[in-house]
């Protein structure tokens, strides 16, 4: 198994004494093998929360994350990174902390990531980056790793992206995170419809 | 077994991966360019190539030998020449100087104190051979600071050229150049890999399009794509973009 994303919860609060909850995110999911998967979802609706806590860069509430079997959480924080990595934007994302010393946690057992989470690429139809980003997606499915596509679409062009290059994916909102198995089943969703307005529209009129 | 070679080189600052597994191929006699966005690793890996960090993990290789790990000043003895982004020139020393303090045969005598090197004869030509190399030998005896800034960039690469290299390095040459000096700069590369094995860190991509045998695309520290430039264009994305356009 690859990816295992097992009754994760994460809830943020205000208030040192009352702790009064002011976002909360659930997932439980499963990824069998290497694929590409995409993820959407609107500004604020926890989408780069779950990739943090992917990559260990962020601890559960409760719940767990196994990535080829091993529990990110129980991993070295200075080996995490060979699990799963965080790109945002272009620069790579890490800020691990750990209550346990690296010591008393588990190695790795991987030089390279397994699975790599590309938060929303600049992607720009003007100088040809696309195409080699798409390329590269393609070539790390092909050496056996899971990547994570997530973008924020309000170009008609990221709807392209999403359907040419990914075969599953991951709809954000509001803290709860659904999966589907192809494009067509994904923009069937109302809620989907109504994130992605009238992007839809102008590709149906196409 | 390419002319210089870099297999699965890794680097890290602290906690963060800045190279991830970077295979690299130069041929001798070519063009290589190294491209790509802002932040994505191109400098760090320009200086890894030439020894200024040692990488984490990874081997390079130039003409079979291993030079992982040498020190700057081994390898530059061993015909490995770069250029520096921020430009490098002794502003109040006459343009042919700054060529002349560059060569092997300088350092040799610089010892010699009773000698006036910069009367050297054989130096003085030597220099001037590199000069009109670079299409300066006109302004040999300017100062540096008269220089436009498309020239300047032409004498740093003479400066590099002075080490007498089998395989040069340029860092993001046309920076700072309008597109008359970049057409120039263009043209000079052009003559230059008559005599010289070249790999050029490039932004620019029309300007490596039209100079580059074979071009690696880095980004996210990693080599994403890489190809002839006509490669590279066949893919769709690239044929919708500015690139694609690229004769």
């Amino acid at each position: 198994m690859m990816l295992e994303v097992k009754n994760l919860e994460k809830t943020y609060t205000k208030g040192a004494l009352s702790r009064t909850p002011t976002f909360s995110l659930s997932a439980d999911f499963k990824i069998e093998g290497p694929g590409i998967v995409g993820m959407m979802g609107p500004n604020g609706s926890g989408k780069t929360t779950l990739f943090e806590l992917i990559t260990g860069s962020n601890n559960p509430t409760s719940g767990r994350v196994l990535v080829q079997g091993k529990d990110i959480h129980k991993v070295r924080t200075d080996q995490r990174d060979r699990l799963a990595i965080h790109y945002h934007q272009s620069y790579q994302v890490r800020h691990f902390r750990s209550l346990k010393p690296n010591v008393m946690l588990d190695d790795a057992g991987s030089d390279y990531p397994m699975v790599h989470l590309f938060d929303e690429p600049q992607f720009n139809t003007q100088d040809g980056y696309i195409g080699f980003m798409l390329d590269f997606f393609r070539k790390l499915r092909a050496e056996g790793r899971l990547v994570f596509l997530c973008v924020h679409p309000n170009e008609q062009f990221h709807l392209e992206i999403l359907k040419e290059i990914c075969e599953r994916f991951i709809f954000v909102q509001t803290g709860t995170v659904t999966t589907h198995d192809s494009y067509d089943g994904l923009i069937q969703k109302e809620e989907v419809r109504t994130y992605l307005g009238k992007l839809l529209l102008e590709e149906e009129t196409v | 077994m390419a002319f210089f070679e870099a297999r699965n080189i890794h680097k890290r600052f602290g906690s963060s991966v800045v190279l991830e597994k970077i295979d690299l191929d130069f041929e001798q006699g070519q063009i290589s360019g190294i491209m790509g966005p802002n932040g994505a690793g191109k400098t760090t890996c320009f200086n890894v190539l030439t020894g200024r960090y040692a990488p984490n993990r990874g081997t390079m290789t130039f003409e079979g030998r291993d030079i992982t790990g040498l020190s700057p000043q081994r390898i530059a003895r061993m015909g490995i020449s770069r250029s520096f982004q921020i430009m490098n020139l002794f502003d109040d020393s006459a343009v042919i100087e700054n060529i002349m303090i560059a060569l092997p045969e300088f350092r040799d005598m610089r010892s010699n104190m009773i000698r006036p090197v910069f009367r050297d004869k054989m130096l003085e030509a030597e220099a001037m051979e590199i000069l009109s190399q670079v299409g300066l030998q006109d302004v040999a005896w300017e100062p540096s600071k008269s220089l436009s800034y498309g020239q300047r960039r032409a004498l740093e690469i003479g400066v590099a050229l002075a080490a007498k290299p089998r395989i040069v390095f340029l860092d993001e040459p046309t920076q700072g150049l309008g597109a008359e000096a970049t057409r120039q700069l263009s043209t000079l590369i052009k003559q230059l890999r008559e005599r010289y094995t070249i790999v050029l860190i490039e932004h620019d991509m029309r300007f490596l399009f039209e100079l580059a045998d074979k071009i690696s695309v880095i980004h996210w520290g990693q080599v994403i794509a890489e190809g002839t430039p006509s490669e590279l264009q066949s893919n769709s994305w690239v044929q919708r973009s500015a690139l694609g356009e690229i004769a």
